[in-house]
């Protein structure tokens, strides 16, 4: 058995994970202390999920906006479901990363005078998201993993998997990883750990995400205890291509798109946000630049009422563009031009662009604290995979990838001020686990039974779509559940084709599959538990088509449970701040 | 962990012949050969010159030779190739750029073939006169 | 359903030390891409194919394979495009290994060498620097790199000398050269002025007829050059 000892361990090399990399290796060269910095990624870092974020990151920037503005919008956007500290926190620092991302040689849009352009978002009172065209994820993750070559403390282990976190005596002691090239197990002993594995959108079967989001990490924090926190909060994206479900992004509504139905009406002044605003003039919460969790909502009402139009096998309404120009839609939507081309074949310049809503972002995950520490010590978590508590209910586009460096920042710093004061656990205790894992490994690969890891995923992405979906209904989410509880005993049951040890890929998928089983139990049961509607959670159960104040302004915690089923408990919000009000947007939200 | 060393395919030595863009390019590299041939004409013609008469009729009756004429077309055909693809290539190795506006790259090739015209006719006027 | 012939070049190191063909018929429509089509074997012909892919929308650089003969991605290439059987290899120029799974230490490290950062002595400002879109539209197509390798498997160059910094390095270090907020210029000529850097270039040209991003490297490259040989001159004089 082969193992490494290293200050900090990162788990993933997407924006957090690098962000927390960089961060901890500037803490340790203030603190004048030497500290090793492994970052292990199951993909090369600049693979990451991160690459394919478009639209942008949001910090307020231009003289007429202000923090408070910032915090009421994620409030809001979150319907009071945000701990209102960690949105405080959020909201000051955003800026600051955005700035530091220039320094390190981001390529940001700009003004004609060389300072930096915003554009609109939608759910954002004012233009305050910064945009690298219509690439911003991809030119933050390159820009990020390009400034971590300058850190010699900060070492890589590209394309290992990690399986597990490994603790002893109720903290964190290491991970142990799999390499993926050789097949074999790795321990890497560290005083801080920190989980940045991105979000879990593979559960659901249409969805914008890519193939390597499938929530290890989430996975691996619960079973050792961790609460996964306000899992029933799963994001649709209203703009995704048919078929692919490849992102169609925000920032063309926010440049003046319009969403229209199978008739050319724009559909979404019937439901709550209008009145119309006019062509070229797009209005920051009005008509298309409402929140995703709304317009998603008016989809699925448009095709109940039979207005949405086919393509190829799907329901779809239309994003249109071509008001705008071919020239203004190179400048700044190139990549949605690119895309739309080759997926769909369809010229944005001269065709309204087909489009139906996407499963997309986890709003829930692990619960941390506002330090981004979990409640197993030295355990901390960033990113898509944390709940820190920003998102609450439904997170507002532009606000993650700030989330990402503000907090990836923060667990960094975190973890290297740990890592001083803490000592390697007995690698006595290390090796055992690491056993352990190797004979599950083992068993795994010569697994004989009778039951695919292709099929089990059919089952549950289908499972995930029916019962927990844009809307939801108490049959369908047991449903929902029922599937998913009896998918994971049959995993018990599995068989791989593929018994090598160099790049067995369909290993790794099989242990993937295992982790999103646990994830979407959680995710099915704080559905169930959640009798309200809020945010991205909307009940078609009557007396539950409402928010509940009374009874729900809570977050909802799942714990994970060795040999009986996971259970939900309730923990309070942070409403400091801003007492819960109604949530409206359009003119009905004047003055909000 | 060391990877496993894996298996490494070699360049063949006839890599230019399985794709039709590097046989295109090795054909650019291949102009060469019949302009040095041009190049050592003009040499040897200059060389004759110095050594009398009689060694420059030779020159000039090896220069009527059908198959000189025909490799010295090829050199003309080979060096307007060559001129054509280096064209292409210019505006991109070097972008010019008026008042902060890239100048198309259309723009710019055109404006070399309209040197190499400009020459041509310089030539052709100088030339023309004299004899 | 209509149905397509893909050949792939396997390769299964446990079990043998050379490569070996196999053939797959997989349905088709106009959308399908060679990922997917890899993706459908993988699920439900053959689980044992092994590749590399994630976003399946052309951004991450992940899913390069050769198509008949020429450095593609898979997720953006078409079944609809190729008439015939489709034949696919692991991307040309690197070790293979497994099926169509390459090496990739080499790129990363030809990339890590040009020092591929903003160098600048003004680290701690919180202010952004001023740079117009006149000085962004310098280099931002050279930003757009997804570090895909695809020009890599282009260069006939890079497969006679590995060492060859290659296309994709070479526009990187151009990429900072030509942005207005670095001054790193003198410390990456040292290693574009070597033998490697830019001058095992012979301009082919393939690299930027590949390039699923429209980075055009052979530019960034002979541009490369013509920076270069500023900078040996000027070097010359200073002597
Ligand atoms: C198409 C799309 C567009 C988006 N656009 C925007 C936008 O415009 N603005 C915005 O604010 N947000 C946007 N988002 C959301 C945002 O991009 C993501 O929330 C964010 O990038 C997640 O980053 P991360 O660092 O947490 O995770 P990721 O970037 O997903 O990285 C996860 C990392 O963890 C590693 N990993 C995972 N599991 C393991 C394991 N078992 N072992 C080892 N390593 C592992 C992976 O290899 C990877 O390196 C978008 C999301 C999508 C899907
Ligand atoms: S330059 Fe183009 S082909 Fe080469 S690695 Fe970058 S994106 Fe890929
Ligand atoms: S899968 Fe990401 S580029 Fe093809």
């Amino acid at each position: 058995m082969q193992h490494q000892d290293a200050d900090i361990v990162i788990v993933g090399g997407g924006g957090a994970g690098l962000r927390a990399a960089i961060a901890a290796a500037e803490h340790a060269r203030k603190e004048g202390i030497e500290q090793r910095i492994l970052m292990l990624s199951k993909v090369y870092p600049m693979r990451s999920h991160t690459v394919a974020a478009e639209g942008g990151a949001a910090a307020v920037t231009s003289e007429e906006d202000t923090l408070e503005a910032h915090f009421e919008d994620t409030v809001a956007g979150s319907d009071w479901l945000a701990e209102q500290g960690v949105v405080d926190y959020f909201i000051r620092h955003a800026h600051r990363e955005l700035v530091q991302l220039e320094r390190w040689g981001c390529p940001w849009s700009r003004k004609p005078d060389g300072s930096i352009q915003v554009r609109r978002f939608g759910g954002m009172k004012t233009a305050r998201t910064w945009f690298a065209a219509d690439k911003t994820g991809f030119h933050i993750l390159h820009t990020l993993f390009q400034t971590s070559l300058k850190y010699p403390e900060i070492e890589r282990l590209d394309e290992y998997f990690v399986l597990d976190v490994a603790t002893v005596g109720g903290e964190v002691a290491g991970v142990i990883a799999l390499q993926v090239a050789t097949g074999e197990l790795i321990a890497l002993r560290a005083k801080s750990v920190i989980i940045a594995t991105g979000g879990a959108g593979r559960l659901f079967q249409f969805n914008t995400n890519a193939g390597i989001v499938t929530g290890d990490g989430m996975a691996m924090a619960f079973r050792h205890g961790v609460a996964l926190r306000d899992m029933e909060f799963v994001q649709y994206h209203p703009t995704g291509l048919p078929g692919t479900g490849i992102l169609i992004t925000e920032a063309c509504r926010g440049e003046g798109g319009l969403l229209l139905n199978k008739d050319g009406y724009r559909y979404l002044q019937d439901y709550g946000l209008g009145p119309e605003t006019p062509l070229g003039e797009p209005k920051n919460k009005y008509m298309e630049l409402g929140p995703r969790d709304k317009l998603s909502q008016a989809f699925w009402q448009e095709q109940k009422a039979g207005r949405t139009g086919k393509f190829a096998d799907s329901d779809v309404v239309y994003l249109d563009l071509r008001h705008l120009g071919k020239a203004y839609l190179h400048e700044r939507l190139p990549f949605i031009c690119e895309l739309a081309q080759a997926y769909i074949n369809v010229d944005p310049v001269t065709e309204p662009i087909p489009i139906r809503p996407a499963v997309h972002y986890t709003m829930g995950g692990i619960e941390t604290d506002a330090q981004c520490e979990t409640s197993l010590k030295g355990l901390y978590a960033a990113g898509e995979c944390a709940s820190v508590g920003l998102h609450g209910a439904n997170r507002l586009g532009s606000n993650s990838l700030s989330e990402l460096l503000v907090f990836g920042r923060l667990a960094g710093e975190q973890a290297s001020q740990r890592a001083t004061a803490t000592a390697y656990a007995d690698i006595e205790s290390l090796q055992q686990q690491v056993q352990d894992q190797e004979k599950q490994v083992a068993r795994l690969r010569e697994a004989n039974g009778s039951e695919t890891w292709v099929g089990l995923k059919r089952e549950m992405v289908q499972a995930m779509e029916d019962g927990c979906g844009i809307y939801r209904d108490e049959q369908g989410m047991q449903r929902a559940l029922d599937t998913i509880r009896e998918l994971k005993s049959r995993y018990q049951d599995i068989k791989l084709s593929d018994r090598s040890r160099i790049y067995n890929t369909e290993l790794l998928q099989c242990i993937e599959l295992g982790f999103g089983l646990d994830i979407a139990e959680a995710t099915c049961l704080a559905a169930l538990g959640r009798r309200e509607s809020r945010g991205a959670h909307q009940r078609l159960d009557e007396g539950l088509q409402e928010r509940d104040d009374i009874n729900f302004l809570q977050h909802s915690l799942v714990f994970f449970n060795v040999d009986a089923p996971a259970q939900l408990r309730w923990q309070d919000v942070d409403t400091r701040f801003s007492a819960p009000a109604v949530r409206a947007y359009g003119d009905a939200g004047k003055g909000a | 962990m060391a990877k496993h060393v894996g298996y490494f395919p070699e360049l063949k030595r006839n890599w230019w012949l399985k794709n039709r863009y590097f046989t295109l390019y090795m054909v650019r590299e291949a102009t060469v050969l019949p302009l040095v041939f041009f190049i050592a004409c003009l040499l040897a013609g200059l060389y004759s010159l110095l050594q009398g008469q009689q060694s420059f009729q030779g020159w000039l009756q090896f220069m009527q030779n059908p198959i000189t004429i025909v490799i010295n077309l090829l050199a003309l055909v080979a060096s307007l190739f060559h001129a054509a693809t280096f064209f292409t290539l210019f505006p991109r190795v070097m972008p010019l750029r008026v008042g902060g506006k890239a100048i198309p790259a259309k723009w710019i090739i055109l404006g070399q073939w309209f040197g190499v015209l400009l020459v041509m006719v310089l030539f052709a006027w100088v030339f023309g006169r004299g004899v | 359903m209509t149905t397509k012939r893909l050949s792939i070049q396997r390769y299964l190191p446990e079990q043998s030390k050379t490569p070996f063909w196999q053939e797959f018929e997989v349905p088709f429509d106009d959308s399908t891409s060679i990922l997917e089509a890899l993706n459908h074997i993988k699920e439900d012909m053959d689980g044992s194919l092994s590749y590399r892919w994630s976003c399946r929308m052309a951004i991450c650089g992940s899913c390069g394979v050769m198509v008949n003969g020429e450095p593609k991605l898979g997720c953006k290439s078409f079944l609809r495009e190729y008439p015939g059987t489709i034949s696919i290899e692991p991307l040309a120029h690197f070790p293979v290994q497994k099926d169509l799974i390459i090496d990739m230490e080499i790129f990363l490290e030809h990339l890590a060498a040009v020092q591929p950062y903003l160098i600048n002595d003004s680290q701690d400002s919180n202010q952004t620097h001023k740079q117009t879109p006149a000085q962004l539209a310098k280099y931002l197509t050279f930003s757009d790199c997804i570090n895909c390798g695809l020009c890599y498997s282009a260069c006939p160059q890079f497969g006679l000398n590995p060492e060859f910094l290659g296309p994709a390095a070479l526009t990187l270090a151009h990429r900072y050269n030509l942005d207005s907020r670095d001054q790193g210029k003198a410390q990456r000529m040292v290693q574009l002025n070597r033998e490697e850097g830019v001058w095992t270039c012979t301009f082919v040209g393939y690299c930027s007829e590949v390039c699923p991003k429209s980075v055009d490297p052979a530019a960034a490259v002979n541009q490369g050059k013509v920076e270069s040989a500023k900078d040996l001159l000027i070097n010359l004089f200073k002597r």
